[in-house]
């Protein structure tokens, strides 16, 4: 036998492959990418929150050397735009179009478009287009939308409401639980309302573009960052009317995307459009102010909570109202985060009666889209803090409080009343590690005596549950998500028995390639380094249904698992002939086809069976030759990872400073493969939403509709000084649901970040009554809420 | 964000720059270590027809310690706070030099810059006040001696500087013996523009204050606290007399309201800094959050 540590790689802290070229700074990025006789385009954008454009003069910017062409709405007749991707029942759609026609509805929404020799000249052209505005009254905040009189942001739609989605709290049963008499039969009836801020991903690297399009061979090459190329290809093909066999996606290295770059945005049109035109390719760079006018925002919602309890701690029901601020447009997944917000909010906790309205609200700002955590971080913020309140109005401590209400962990598979079915976890498990871990006890009574001397600690506590691995098709398509839940794995083993996968995923800094090397290399009982990754062309890899995702691995590996299945099964049969067993005699281990038994003597190296397999001299009846295979896996379910942090704080009661005191992880994602990567993601995953908790915020002035955070000086986004460090533990529950075990772990980090900060702070400000309920909690805020308290 | 295009000078010597200056006027701007005015020309908020670099100028970069302090205008902030000639002189210096960005930022932006630019968040006018120091202005037709309050005259992002004029040398006369200065600022991340801060520089003839100055930034403009100074002067050093400054600093502070706090947050800031910074500078700052 050879050492298990060459052939075993599914819970090895393998290094990322990834990183010698990126940090020796051999990364090729959008910006690297430049084809001989690139031009530049340049976008002009509303600088008005809501106007009306009653023309716009193009004369200048044409006759100024080294424009190449000038794109406004009015040239984009018989060019479609991306449809919403997840289209409830219910939900008024809006597409985000690709140049604003006739009406700019946010700050930021593209009007026109430049292209030139330089993006100097094309920002000198801009400077040239002269757009006759007509501004209008605008609104910026969601209970405003809703009033009588509101400025509509689209006509078409009648008013500002999207969509209202009912969660009516259906249990396992099929039946909806008893809302009002579990309101009626409450000792308690806590209430919340909270604000839960607007912040994005807004990624090292900003969006940016090459098309390049060739006339003579008809056919259109996009560099682009997209984390789901395949939807790129399917919907930029169907928008611009050519086939989509003319469409190839090239994805380079991508510094940071985030779920935002999981939409499709009107930049990727114009640049297509534009090098159609000019038979020639065309690049756009976003910069900075861009990137935070124009990609998506995230999170942004006003929620209201009441919990009914009994004074024993039960949590009898729920019942809430989310107000999604939407922005101007639906972008790809319309008011899908807000859906989850609504299908998670339960969280970790049996609540038999749950009622929630979902509400997705226009309002004149960015569209709020995809961002890491869809939707779950909010969710988490609510009730984490609504179980926080409860424990305090009941005098219950909100670690037993949670306790007492967590869904047990032979109560799995839980029917959850918010719609999700829940695969496994031991959720008070990981909240007893967590609270070990942190010396919980030591720390409450600690914060007595230190409060004595004037310092303010306060503890707090979050748990989470992520759904991830968003799968089995039939149930998106039974929730309007108008793509599939699959990913598809191709493995080809060459003729000396390397292999080479072929994915549909995009590394986005998650470290796919080596968790997806790892994966294959462990099937295949072979060396990693003999696993090449193939990834980011359209031409060459698999169809992608979901796409990238910060929690995505875990499908693509058992797409990889079930291909590699097949190359071995194959391996078995050719090898049977070569050794002249009986293929049932003939196994597949550490790497060797061997007959049973007698391992030492009658076996072959995969490198044997494969050069056979291509000499095909001698492929078995009914097999064809080579060894590849490729599988397409759809997800028999959703996985649930969860877990529960807890954060200590100090707070300064004179100035609204947050010091960190320790920060305490404890995560279970199912099976591990990569410990090391598994770390880097929580590091990153929970800096993100710390960022949110404290410091990342998207403001808007209520009297110009102007974005206000609109550099990185005014939206702060945190670095290694403002988080604490990070003390990690796991829990392995492996998912019943998926080959491996494997839970999506990628963005579950940042799920309890926010409700465990906000918490804590509240906890350490308990003497003041003090309530921490928006994010980002920010000194001033905190400062006025300690003045107000009379602190 | 490109820059409009503009034309482009990189002097070698303090009197070419001047000529370039005397030529070019207000259709000009110096460049000195381009951490405030490079982002500026990139979002085309400034938009001057030439560029005059004076990187270049290898004479603008010095600092002399002898009695009066003299620092080049071009000198470096890294140089800044490194130098011990500075901090032997007037620690405070270094002390607001660390808070100032971060080291790229650092070595690269200088002193001149900082003063010229004069952003209302920025720690050097502030602290230059506090310290009653000079600069000089040159212009092709002579030299300028200008007190730090004059250069600012409650102005943002403007200075009285003439548009032919190059900011040239800082001047800070020595400290009195006895003085001891303490630097406070509030900012959201190390190293961002602050909320509020105060540079607190007091003399004392063993317990009662002679001598006081306090220097604010992060409000509209900076600013010294003449009120919060009144209070010092002749007052015992101690809790009553910081607390009674505290609170004239909350009165003179130009508080304003951006998208990291309010007025009403800020003017409240200015008072906790404040009395943190005299006690820092009495040296009785004892742990907490002192």
């Amino acid at each position: 036998m050879t050492t298990t540590q060459e052939t075993r790689w599914i819970g090895v802290s393998a290094p990322r492959r990834e990183d010698a070229p990126l940090i020796r700074g051999r990364g090729r990025y959008i910006a690297d990418i430049e084809p001989a006789g690139t031009v530049h385009m340049a976008i002009l954008r509303s600088p008005y929150a809501h106007a009306r454009i009653n023309g716009i003069d193009t004369a200048a910017a044409e006759a100024l050397d080294g424009v190449h062409c000038v794109l406004t709405a009015a040239d984009l007749e018989g060019i479609g735009d991306f449809p919403t991707i997840w289209r409830l029942p219910g939900q008024k759609e809006s597409n985000t179009p690709a140049l604003a026609p006739g009406k700019a509805r946010y700050v930021g929404e593209p009007v026109a478009a430049v292209v030139a020799d330089s993006r100097y000249m094309a920002e000198d052209a801009l400077d040239l287009l002269d757009v006759d505005y007509e501004i209008l009254d605008h609104v910026v905040d969601v209970e405003a939308a809703l009033a009588d009189g509101a400025p509509v942001i689209n006509e078409d739609l009648g008013d500002n409401t999207i969509i209202e989605y009912t969660f009516p709290g259906i249990n396992a049963l099929g039946v909806a639980g008893d809302i009002e008499g579990a309101f009626e039969e409450a000792d308690e009836i806590v209430s919340g309302r909270f604000k839960v801020g607007r912040y994005s991903g807004v990624a090292l690297e900003t969006r940016g573009l090459v098309a390049d399009w060739d006339d003579l061979r008809q056919t259109l090459t996009l560099h682009s960052g997209s984390q789901v190329a395949s939807l790129l290809r399917t919907e930029l093909a169907a928008a611009l009317g050519i086939p989509e066999t003319s469409v190839r996606i090239l994805t380079p290295n991508i510094g940071g995307a985030f779920g935002n770059q999981w939409d499709r945005y009107p930049e990727d049109i114009l640049v297509s459009l534009a090098s159609m035109k000019l038979g020639r390719p065309v690049k756009w760079i976003e910069d900075r102010r861009e990137a935070l006018q124009a990609t998506v925002h995230g999170r942004e919602q006003l929620q209201e909570w009441q919990l009914a309890a009994s004074s024993d701690g039960t949590v009898l029901g729920l019942k809430g109202r989310v107000l999604s601020d939407q922005g101007a447009h639906l972008h790809s997944v319309g008011i899908g985060p807000a859906w989850v917000t609504g299908a998670a909010a339960v969280n970790q906790y049996k609540i038999a009666n749950y009622h929630c309205d979902v509400v997705g609200v226009a309002t004149n700002k960015t569209p709020n889209s995809t961002f890491r955590g869809f939707g779950g971080p909010e969710a988490m913020f609510g009730i984490e803090r609504m179980m926080d309140k409860t424990a305090r109005r009941l005098g219950i401590d909100p670690a037993e409080l949670r306790r007492r209400n967590m869904i047990q962990a032979d109560e799995f598979p839980y029917f959850s009343p918010g719609g999700a079915v829940y695969d496994s976890g031991n959720y008070p498990a990981a909240l007893a590690k967590a609270l070990e871990a942190v010396e919980y006890d030591k720390v409450r009574e600690e914060q007595q005596s230190l409060r004595d001397q004037g310092v303010y600690r306060g503890i707090g506590i979050a748990s989470y549950i992520h759904v991830s691995g968003f799968g089995p098709s039939a149930i998106l398509g039974i929730l309007d998500y108008y793509t599939g839940g699959y990913e598809g794995s191709t493995v080809k083993i060459d003729p000396h028995g390397r292999a080479t996968l072929y994915t549909g995923m995009i590394p986005m800094g998650q470290g796919t390639e080596t968790t997806l090397a790892q994966v294959a290399a462990d099937h295949l009982e072979i060396d990693i380094a003999n696993v090449r990754v193939v990834w980011g062309d359209t031409d060459q890899t698999p169809y992608t249904g979901f796409g990238s995702a910060g929690s995505r691995s875990n499908v693509a590996a058992v797409a990889v698992i079930k291909a590699i299945e097949q190359i071995k099964a194959k391996a078995v049969r050719i090898g049977a002939g070569l050794l002249e067993a009986d293929p049932d005699d003939v196994a597949y281990a550490d790497g060797r086809i061997s007959v049973k038994g007698a391992e030492e003597m009658r076996s072959l190296t995969l490198a044997d069976v494969a050069q056979q397999a291509y000499w095909a001299h001698k492929i078995p009846e009914g097999d064809q030759p080579t060894l590849e295979a490729t599988y397409v896996y759809d997800p028999a379910n959703f996985t649930t990872a969860c877990g529960t942090h807890v954060a200590v704080v100090d707070v300064d009661i004179d100035t609204g400073k947050i010091d960190w005191v320790k920060y305490v992880v404890v995560d279970d994602a199912g099976t591990i493969i990569n410990p090391l990567l598994v770390e880097g993601q929580i590091h990153g995953a929970l800096s993100n939403g710390l960022g949110g908790a404290m410091l990342e915020e998207f403001v808007y002035d209520e009297e110009t509709g102007q974005l206000l955070s609109s550099t990185l000086m005014d939206y702060l986004v945190p670095s290694f000084t403002d988080l604490p460090d990070f003390e990690i533990h796991h829990l392995v529950t492996p998912s019943p649901h998926t080959e491996g075990g494997f839970k999506g772990m990628g963005e579950a980090g940042c799920f309890p970040a926010a409700p465990a900060l906000a918490n804590a702070v509240a906890d350490a400000l308990s003497h003041l009554g003090v309530e921490v309920d928006q994010t980002p909690v920010t000194p001033s805020r905190l400062w006025s809420l300690i003045d107000q308290a009379g602190g | 964000m490109k820059p409009a295009a503009f034309d482009y000078s990189a002097p070698e010597s303090i009197a070419e720059a001047l000529d370039l200056l005397a030529e070019h006027g207000s259709g000009a701007k110096v460049l000195a270590g381009g951490q405030s005015l490079v982002p500026m020309l990139n979002f085309r908020l400034a938009r001057p027809a030439h560029l005059i670099d004076v990187n270049g100028v290898d004479s603008l970069s010095y600092i002399s310690a002898n009695g009066t302090l003299r620092i080049g205008s071009m000198t470096r902030l890294t140089a800044l706070g490194e130098s011990g000639d500075v901090a032997g002189a007037h620690p405070i210096i270094p002390k607001a030099v660390a808070h100032i960005g971060h080291r790229a930022i650092r070595n690269r932006g200088t002193i001149g810059g900082s003063l010229a630019h004069n952003d209302p968040a920025a720690e050097l006018p502030a602290v230059l006040m506090a310290l009653d120091a000079e600069v000089t202005a040159r212009s092709a037709d002579g030299e300028r001696v200008v007190g730090m309050q004059d250069l600012i005259e409650d102005r943002l992002f403007e200075t009285t500087l003439g548009d032919t004029e190059l900011l040239t040398e800082i001047r800070i006369p020595a400290a009195a013996a006895s003085s001891t200065s303490g630097f406070q600022e509030f900012a959201r991340r190390h190293g961002d523009f602050a909320l509020a801060g105060v540079a607190a520089v007091i003399t004392t003839d063993g317990s009662t204050i002679t001598q006081a100055a306090l220097g604010a930034f992060g409000g509209t403009h900076a600013t010294r606290l003449p009120t919060a100074e009144a209070a010092l002067l002749g007052a015992e050093t101690g809790d009553a007399a910081f607390a009674a400054a505290g609170a004239g600093a909350a009165a003179d502070f130009p508080a304003t309201s951006d998208v990291h706090g309010t007025a009403e947050y800020r003017s409240h800031l200015i008072n906790v800094l404040t009395v943190r910074a005299l006690k820092e500078a009495a040296g009785n700052s004892g742990g907490g959050n002192g």
